[in-house]
């Protein structure tokens, strides 16, 4: 009588080699994401580089933000008659300036010595001329080093002129005034507006970099030779890198968002929490992909990372940077539109500032594909590397 | 021991031509290296290249003289990239994000300023963030108090008048550009030297070198001489791209070239003492961005820092690259951003330079390598 040792042959062999398969394959990549993480860890120093360019961006923005849009004057008040005090108070009164009385001296002064950006004076006889109709300047002595601060100046004063003849009422000449609407439901101040992009390009920097380095390190250390060898399947060692650069890059983006949150500058509202988390997982699936795709393809970590570094920034800056994409000539906004971080800004401000989920379905998969066709490229990356 | 100085000097001659041609072996590094100023140059210049003017539609309900003239009254203040558009388009154009405001100027306007009434001109802004949805508010009155100037001087008798303190404007892509300029000598000086050092490190040649009989500073000073080298190449393609093709042109083409050897210096000391300390290249680049470009956001870029707050001028003025700026705009511009005079600004650079290479000479001296 023969016994038949079968093992891989029959019926009901292949549904119980399947499920261990499987099995093996999310070990595989377990042990992979667990081993790039605990080599991350050991280097403090390159989390620190990571994490630091955009919590010190913040922290600028946070110092600097008192001073955006208000420039320093010195004011000149000669009128001591009613008018000149009404306009005086009125400047003192709008805001956009931050003002410090001087004399005419000591003005000039301030001036010469680039404390001040302009000395406003209200002439002697201001109030005479006003009562009787005629021409009546204020002089501004602006110092015109850019155009930035100087425009800011040119607008401020005549908002001040017109806050005075406003406050005359109905008695006012000017019989033109603004029906001001927004389409947004409230204002949000510059350097919170700035937190959401900075969480951008935290996140860019940190996949690209990390999911770069932990597979150049691979080829750099001649380490790619056991992975190769062992039976571990060649899916499982890509799968395992990218997510290794995504679960930290996606650890970090949540860390500075949450951040933002306890100090007040980003608070997005129940169920807009998931829609940020989503918006950043799938950024840092994005850039975790292409990170291994750039590490798989250059194989020496000091070139991945001036190369990562670059690349992070490039899409930053051409998907807007901090600034409004609005304000870009037409063929960077187009540029733009093909950039996925316009998309994740968009989504990440909507949930994250007006509780909105405008375009958010748009926003996802736009995301989605970008992150799909990233690690395509890690894998086509990876492939040719190890075939070489 | 006494050391001839011949023998000295073929130290320092021996590690810069060693370190250029390694730099040499990793051409794809060093190309990058020397390109990411100009890379930064050129993002940082997209940045501001729309020059502050908001996007704006106009629905001219009215079309008769005094909307006409209010209309041109909003374009000479210098706030606005106007369009005109019709209703539908101007909220198609707001939705998508394509502009940032639309402004409608009713049908009855002329009708109603003729006969002295009220008239409301609606202003609609897709209020992002405060800062240009302010410069909007402001530029609405601008226009206002400029139409009723020139359409009833006689009414709206209050005008600003204006003097300015320097000969000219000077637009917003020049003055930043020259701050740009000292962002890449930053990048440039650390990534050459930063790089060059730890790599010593890295392959564990620093040995040789702290065992050889050579002075520590004969190395250093051969290395930084060698990065120098590198990052000239740097500096010469951001001077050409900034001079040739942006057109921003030195008045004291002396200065330009003293300042920046000056500030390449600093930065290169910098780099050498931050390779030395981290002994690791990966750590030395991404600090050198992410040290670079904070500091640059406060260091006075964007305009004088005695316009920012007063916490943003005490910390600009703890770090070289504030008197760099200062320095550079007055050798482009010709106009002094602080009151220490060129001199004064000039010497702090050269103690920081001083400092720095003592610093990283004696850290070299002491430094280790663990087997």
């Amino acid at each position: 009588m023969s016994v038949q040792f079968t093992t891989n042959v029959g019926i009901g062999s292949k549904p119980a080699r399947l499920p261990a398969r499987i099995l093996a394959f999310f070990h595989a990549v377990w042990v992979i994401l667990r081993k790039d993480i605990r080599v991350l860890l050991r280097q403090p120093v390159n989390i620190a580089a990571t994490i630091l360019p955009p919590l010190a961006f913040l922290l600028v923005n946070a110092l600097g933000a008192a001073a955006v849009g208000r420039n320093p004057v010195a004011l000149v008040t000669l009128d001591k008659g009613i008018k000149g005090q009404q306009m005086a108070q009125i400047i003192h009164n709008a805001d956009v300036f931050r003002i410090t009385d001087a004399t005419p001296a000591r003005a000039h002064a301030l001036l010469n010595n680039v404390a001040v950006a302009a000395i406003i004076t209200i002439p002697s006889d201001f109030t005479q001329r006003v009562n009787a109709h005629e021409n009546a300047p204020i002089d501004v002595i602006v110092n015109n080093l850019n155009l930035d601060f100087t425009n800011d100046i040119r607008r401020s004063v005549p908002d001040a002129i017109t806050q005075y003849y406003q406050a005359q009422g109905e008695a006012s000449p000017i019989k033109v005034t603004m029906l001001e609407t927004n389409l947004r439901h409230r204002d949000v101040d510059f350097f919170q507006y700035n937190v959401l992009p900075t969480i951008l390009l935290l996140l860019m920097i940190s996949g690209l970099i990390n999911g770069g380095l932990s597979t150049a390190r691979e080829w750099e250390s001649r380490t790619v030779k056991e992975l190769l060898l062992s039976p571990v399947s060649r899916g499982a060692i890509i799968t395992g890198k990218v997510l290794a650069g995504f679960v930290i890059t996606f650890m970090l983006g949540t860390l500075v968002l949450l951040l933002g949150y306890a100090l007040g500058w980003t608070q997005p509202q129940g169920i807009y929490w998931l829609s940020a988390l989503l918006t950043i997982a799938l950024v840092s699936l994005f850039s975790a992909g292409l990170g291994v795709a750039i590490g798989a393809a250059l194989r020496r970590v000091q070139v991945v990372i001036a190369v990562s570094i670059n690349v992070a920034i490039y899409l930053f800056f051409l998907a807007g940077g901090i600034g409004v994409l609005a304000f870009e000539p037409t063929w960077l906004q187009n540029i733009a539109a093909f950039v996925p971080l316009t998309y994740g800004r968009h989504a990440l401000e909507q949930a994250v500032f007006y509780s909105a989920s405008d375009q958010f379905v748009r926003d996802m998969l736009v995301l989605a594909l970008a992150a799909a066709v990233a690690i395509v490229l890690g894998i086509f990356s990876m492939r040719r590397g190890i075939t070489s | 021991m006494y050391q001839e100085p011949a023998y000295t000097l073929r130290v320092i001659w021996a590690c810069m031509k060693k370190d250029i041609k390694s730099a040499l072996t990793e051409r794809v590094f060093t190309i990058i290296g020397i390109f990411v100023p100009l890379n930064v140059l050129i993002l940082l210049s997209l940045f501001v290249l729309s020059g502050g003017q908001a996007p704006t539609a106009v629905v001219m309900h009215d079309t008769g003289p005094y909307a006409q003239q209010f209309y041109d009254a909003m374009s000479h203040a210098h706030s606005f990239r106007l369009q005109i558009a019709s209703a539908s388009d101007a909220q198609n154009l707001i939705s998508t994000g394509k502009i940032v405001a639309v402004v409608t100027i009713p049908a009855d306007f002329d009708a109603r300023i003729r006969q002295n009434q009220p008239v409301q001109v609606g202003v609609q802004i897709n209020n992002l963030n405060t800062d240009f949805t302010n410069d909007i508010r402001r530029a609405i009155p601008l226009s206002i108090t400029s139409f009723y100037a020139k359409a009833f001087p006689n009414l709206v008798t209050i005008t600003p008048r204006e003097f300015d303190l320097q000969p000219q404007d000077t637009d917003y892509i020049p003055y930043l550009t020259v701050s740009i300029l000292v962002i890449g000598l930053v990048l440039a000086g650390i990534l050459q030297s930063g790089t060059a050092v730890a790599r010593e490190y890295e392959n564990e040649t620093i040995k040789e070198l702290l065992l050889s009989p050579a002075r520590s500073w004969a190395v250093l000073l051969g290395k930084m001489l060698g990065a120098l080298v590198l990052s000239i190449a740097s500096v010469i393609v951001v001077l050409c791209v900034l001079i040739f093709v942006i057109g921003v042109w030195p008045v004291h083409w002396g200065e330009v070239i003293g300042f920046t050897l000056l500030a390449l210096l600093i930065f290169i000391a910098f780099g050498t003492l931050l390779g030395t300390l981290l002994k690791s290249r990966q750590p030395v680049i991404a600090l050198s961005f992410g040290t670079a470009i904070p500091l640059f956001f406060l260091s006075g870029a964007f305009g004088p820092i005695s316009f920012g707050t007063p916490a943003i001028q005490v910390i600009a003025q703890m770090f070289p690259i504030y008197y760099a700026i200062v320095l550079q705009q007055h050798a482009f511009h010709n106009f002094m951003l602080n009151t220490y005079g060129i001199g004064t600004n000039a010497l702090i650079l050269g103690v920081y330079a001083l400092a720095l290479l003592v610093v990283a000479s004696i850290i070299l001296r002491r430094s280790t390598l663990a087997h």
